[in-house]
């Protein structure tokens, strides 16, 4: 695994949680993960990349951390995943791979608009191909949460 | 004074807002929409001081909305703060091209917001 092309998105992550959240995660061991795999989590935010290289970002969060960090970004308790909840965790993923492209300067990228997947045990549709997906699941003191980064060519090497 | 701010997070909208209220900026001072064509349409129809304007949205998105009005006679000289993600500097290039005046990369810090502010609205004083 080219580790080069991991380390613009744990940058990134950290950048963003603690500017936002004051929060330090900690990247523990990355991962392949299987397309067919079920998520162990609630809420993904899905950000597309094409240009120069085709692939896919995907933010994980289990209810309880996504609520916990809309709550720090409004100001106000949460209780239910709701649409700030959604746009909490588009704007994070989106947040986190567009600066994750300054570390990949030497391939220019377009990042698409974020969407989100809802549900308990959810399921990824991830980009036909075979294209490697790595997994960098990351822990923090409120909770754990994982990035998932596919990038056709320049992920593994 | 009036500071349009576009952006399709309704909550990076509020996050901006209040750090500029932080700075003393008071509520009756913003304008909001969440993307370039329900800004457009603001500036079309009112008057706007400076304009904080996100890349990646539906419809216009930001660059497209900053092309359209450094095309405009009326909104050559408007001062405008692109917010955006999108931190490669080729983006960068591609913004100040399209005629952006300043650049500013989220998460957005107070301290830069502030300075990027003064510093396009002094270019503006003659």
């Amino acid at each position: 695994m080219n580790i080069r092309y991991i380390l613009p998105f744990i940058e990134a992550v950290e950048s963003a949680f603690g500017h936002l959240f004051h929060l330090q995660p900690r990247a523990l061991t990355p991962y392949l993960v299987r397309k067919e795999e079920i998520l162990d989590w609630d809420i993904s935010g899905i950000i597309g990349i094409a240009g120069e290289a085709k692939g896919v970002v995907v933010l994980s969060f289990p209810e309880a951390l996504a609520l916990d960090l809309t709550a720090m970004l409004t100001g106000e308790a949460k209780t239910t995943m709701d649409d700030e909840v959604t746009d909490a965790v588009g704007e994070l993923v989106n947040i986190i791979t567009g600066n994750a492209k300054k570390g990949l300067e030497e391939f220019r990228l377009l990042i698409s608009l974020p969407s989100i997947v809802l549900g308990h045990h959810h399921q990824i549709t991830w980009p036909s191909g075979p294209i490697p997906i790595v997994t960098i699941p990351f822990s923090t003191t409120r909770g754990h949460f994982s990035l998932s980064v596919g990038l056709e060519n320049i992920i593994i090497s | 004074m009036r500071i349009l701010i576009v952006d399709d997070s309704r909550i990076m909208r509020n996050i901006v807002k209040n750090t500029l209220q932080g700075l003393q900026y008071p509520a009756e001072t913003f304008l909001e929409a969440a993307d370039g064509d329900q800004a457009w349409s603001i500036l079309e129809t009112q008057e706007v001081s400076l304009l904080l304007v996100d890349w990646n949205m539906p419809g216009l998105n930001g660059l497209d909305l900053v092309k359209k009005l450094r095309a405009t006679a009326k909104f050559q000289s408007l001062p405008i703060i692109m917010v955006t993600s999108e931190a490669a500097k080729y983006n960068v290039i591609e913004a100040v091209k399209a005629g952006v005046s300043e650049y500013l990369v989220k998460p957005v810090a107070e301290k830069s917001l502030e300075e990027k502010i003064r510093r396009v609205l002094d270019r503006r004083t003659p």
